[in-house]
């Protein structure tokens, strides 16, 4: 199983591989196909065998599964899957227009491969240390995914986003100093005093004042990556400017790690000192997320900010979540983030699509995609559905069960401040959407993708991933739910 | 771990040398010239190989013995040259004319930072007895000090050496509150900044080509 957990994270480097020894977009997108696909179905696999038994543990738990890491691994892992089928696509369109030059190609599958690997290694880990070390690795791939067109725009938006987001985790590295430094007097090797399961075993024997201040500097260290407002602001820009799957994968994959990161800390925090602190903290940071996303998200303009300010608001709800604490809000939040993945993977590779064919991002000049590209426009609009909330899809599940486990243990007010905003967001969204979606057809878009195997590979992760958000919205699948219990139990 | 205790040869050593990685932050808030700044980073982080040593020498440690190596080969030698070559002599990067404040006024705001670091990182938070307490404060003032200059300049140059500086006081603070930190970890982090700071001058040159000058007021394109 070691082996399986080294290899789940090394799988996605197989498109790496194959641009370096070529920098064309069709091999190189198999290989990272094949890449993708393989790291899903191990870690479906590893999820599964750490849901029967004890965590994978080795190499003094520098490898470390357990069922939290087997939730958030599959969830990453099913986003770098629609992703790596999204970019085989996307990136035929660019090469074969020419706009991609083959050292950009090149660049792109090579950075979406360390990218990948860098996330799935951050899950895998039980080393704070290291766990620090893969999300910095993982911002700086990330980056030139963002800065990969070479527009002036995107040029600055890779700068914002390494140079805010890099400040942020060293703010984190500075909070994993001081919860290390808060169990130096504890029995024990230096590397156990940086692993989780040491830390939350000793949790209430930690020195409480460094503690304290380890756990909010890492909230607010990781939190910038997770785009928790107000260190949000590197989050639209990097996410307009990215290639459409590349945005995917930042907003399906990469916030995901980052609030992995915060969940390990609070589960620390909630046994050091007690669960009100972390609870408070998060729930702070969450409201202003929700609120910030939803004041942009009225906001009319580039569609794909549009979506980034939506994850923004998400990520405030699945930190609501776990601030409201308890089984319910617990399991609204891990379900949300497996939820608001898929939606948001959707919703980004549709648009990336929507950019290819209209040659535009703003949203007003965007009209009738349904009847232009009626598999993308379906894709939109349901997405968009999705994505704000309405049934029959997961994200409604997940938010009405964040809404009751806020009713079970918290203030009602809260509750209904983030019902008003969930209202405000599903309008502001829908009215754009909408928009876009409907209308009269433009006769000069046709579909970007040329011949049939382009197009099935495009319309593919699309209908994966509805159809994934419809059955989550309907039934919940056995193995999501032990892992979200799993999770739970880690938590708590 | 009691050798290096204040009163100690090896801990005076170490508290002089981060006086001197303290005045190094200063001196690059205080300037205004891109060679200076990076000379200066290089002093830095040529003390930083300094303390390192110190500790490593203390405590018998090969670990940190090739730590401190590392950093003065990479940090102290390896990143200023690379950046001079790539920024002076190819990009004829010169004078940082993108200063949000006077020069003044943010080296005030520095001296009230380092009073705060005080305040906060004094002994009052952190155990009696610990390796060389004086560090720690000063540690978090260089911090403090790189982050203020991420603030108050706006050239994408000063910003990247003000992120440098901020990580330096970490790995200071790393170095010597927690001595055992585990290599891999200190490794991996002294890789990452490597990587940062290659991808960060690749996009410098590439900003330079396309906007001719790096401010990043240039770049207010970005709606908000």
């Amino acid at each position: 199983m070691t082996i399986l957990a080294v290899l789940v994270a090394a799988f996605p480097l197989s498109g790496s591989l194959a641009a370096l020894v070529t920098p064309r977009a069709r091999p190189a997108g198999w290989a990272a196909l094949a890449g993708g696909t393989l790291a899903l179905a191990g870690a479906t696999l590893l999820a599964v065998h750490v849901l029967g038994g004890p965590p994978v543990r080795t190499l003094h738990d520098f490898v470390y599964v357990d069922g939290l890491g087997g939730f958030f691994l599959v969830t990453v892992a099913l986003v770098i899957f629609l992703a790596s089928l999204g970019s085989a696509a996307y990136l035929r369109v660019e090469e074969a227009r020419g706009t991609m030059r083959p050292r950009q190609v090149r660049a792109y599958f090579v950075f979406f491969g360390l990218f990948a690997a860098t996330m799935l290694g951050a899950v895998e880990t039980g080393n704070l240390g290291l766990l620090f070390v893969l999300v910095e690795a993982s911002t700086l791939a990330s980056v030139v995914l963002v800065a990969l067109e070479g527009r002036p725009a995107a040029l600055a938006a890779g700068w914002k986003y390494v140079i805010i987001s890099s400040l942020g985790i060293t703010i984190a590295l500075v909070g994993t100093l001081f919860v290390y430094y808060a169990a130096t007097a504890l029995p024990g090797t230096p590397d156990q005093h940086l692993t989780w399961a040491f830390l939350v075993r000793h949790a209430s024997q930690l020195r409480v004042t460094s503690l304290r201040l380890g756990f909010l500097l890492a909230v607010v260290g990781y939190g910038t990556k997770v785009g928790l407002a107000p260190m949000h602001t590197w989050l639209p820009d990097a996410h307009a400017e990215a290639p459409g799957p590349a945005s995917a994968l930042l907003s399906g994959a990469l916030l995901n790690v980052a609030m992995y990161a915060v969940i390990r800390f609070l589960a620390i925090a909630d046994r050091g000192l007690g669960p009100a602190y972390g609870s408070h903290v998060l729930l702070v940071f969450g409201f202003l997320s929700a609120l910030v996303g939803a004041l942009f998200i009225v906001r009319r303009g580039d569609f794909k900010r549009l979506f980034a300010y939506s994850s923004v608001e998400h990520m405030g709800i699945i930190a609501i979540g776990l601030g409201f604490g308890g089984v319910l809000g617990l399991y609204g939040a891990l379900l949300h983030t497996l939820n608001h993945a898929i939606g948001k993977a959707l919703l980004f590779l549709s648009g990336g699509t929507v950019v290819l064919a209209y040659g535009t991002r703003r949203a007003e000049r965007v009209t009738g995609v349904l009847a232009t590209l009626p598999v993308t426009g379906a894709a939109l609009l349901l997405g968009a559905l999705a994505i704000v909330g309405s049934p029959p899809f997961g994200l409604f599940l997940s938010e009405l069960t964040i809404v009751r486990g806020g009713l079970a243990a918290a203030d009602p007010a809260l509750v209904a401040l983030l019902l008003l905003l969930l209202v405000i967001v599903f309008v502001a969204f829908m009215r754009t959407v909408a928009g876009m979606a409907l209308g009269p057809r433009l006769a000069a878009v046709v579909t970007p993708y040329r011949g049939r195997p382009a197009q099935l590979t495009a319309a593919l992760p699309l209908a994966l991933s509805l159809l994934a958000l419809l059955v989550l919205g309907l039934w919940i699948p056995g193995l999501v739910n032990s892992l979200i219990w799993q999770s739970i139990r880690v938590i708590r | 771990m009691q050798s290096l205790s204040a009163a100690s040869v090896p801990g005076v050593i170490l508290d002089l040398d981060a006086v001197l990685i303290l005045l190094s932050a200063f001196a690059c808030l205080g300037s205004k010239l891109f060679d200076r700044y990076l000379a200066y980073y290089g002093a830095q982080s040529v003390l930083l190989a300094v303390a390192a040593g110190t500790v490593a020498f203390v405590q018998h440690s090969p670990a940190l013995w090739i730590l401190a190596g590392l950093t003065l080969l990479l940090k102290g030698l390896g990143i200023p040259l690379a950046a001079r070559h790539l920024l002076v002599r190819r990009l004829q990067l010169k004078r940082d004319a993108g200063l949000a404040a006077g020069l003044s006024f943010s080296l005030i705001v520095g001296a009230a930072l380092c009073t705060f670091a005080y305040l906060v990182a004094g002994q009052r938070t952190l155990a009696v007895g610990l390796v060389a307490t004086a560090v720690v404060p000063l540690s978090t003032a260089v911090v403090l000090l790189g982050a203020l200059t991420m603030v108050v300049r706006r050239h994408a140059v000063a910003q990247l050496i003000g992120w440098l500086i901020m990580e330096n006081g970490v790995f200071l603070g790393a170095i010597v509150l927690t001595a055992s930190f585990p290599f891999i970890v200190e490794a991996g982090i002294l890789f990452d900044v490597i990587a940062a700071v290659l991808i960060m001058l690749a996009m410098v040159s590439g900003l330079a080509q396309q906007l001719g000058e790096t401010g990043t007021s240039e770049m207010r394109g970005l709606a908000e």
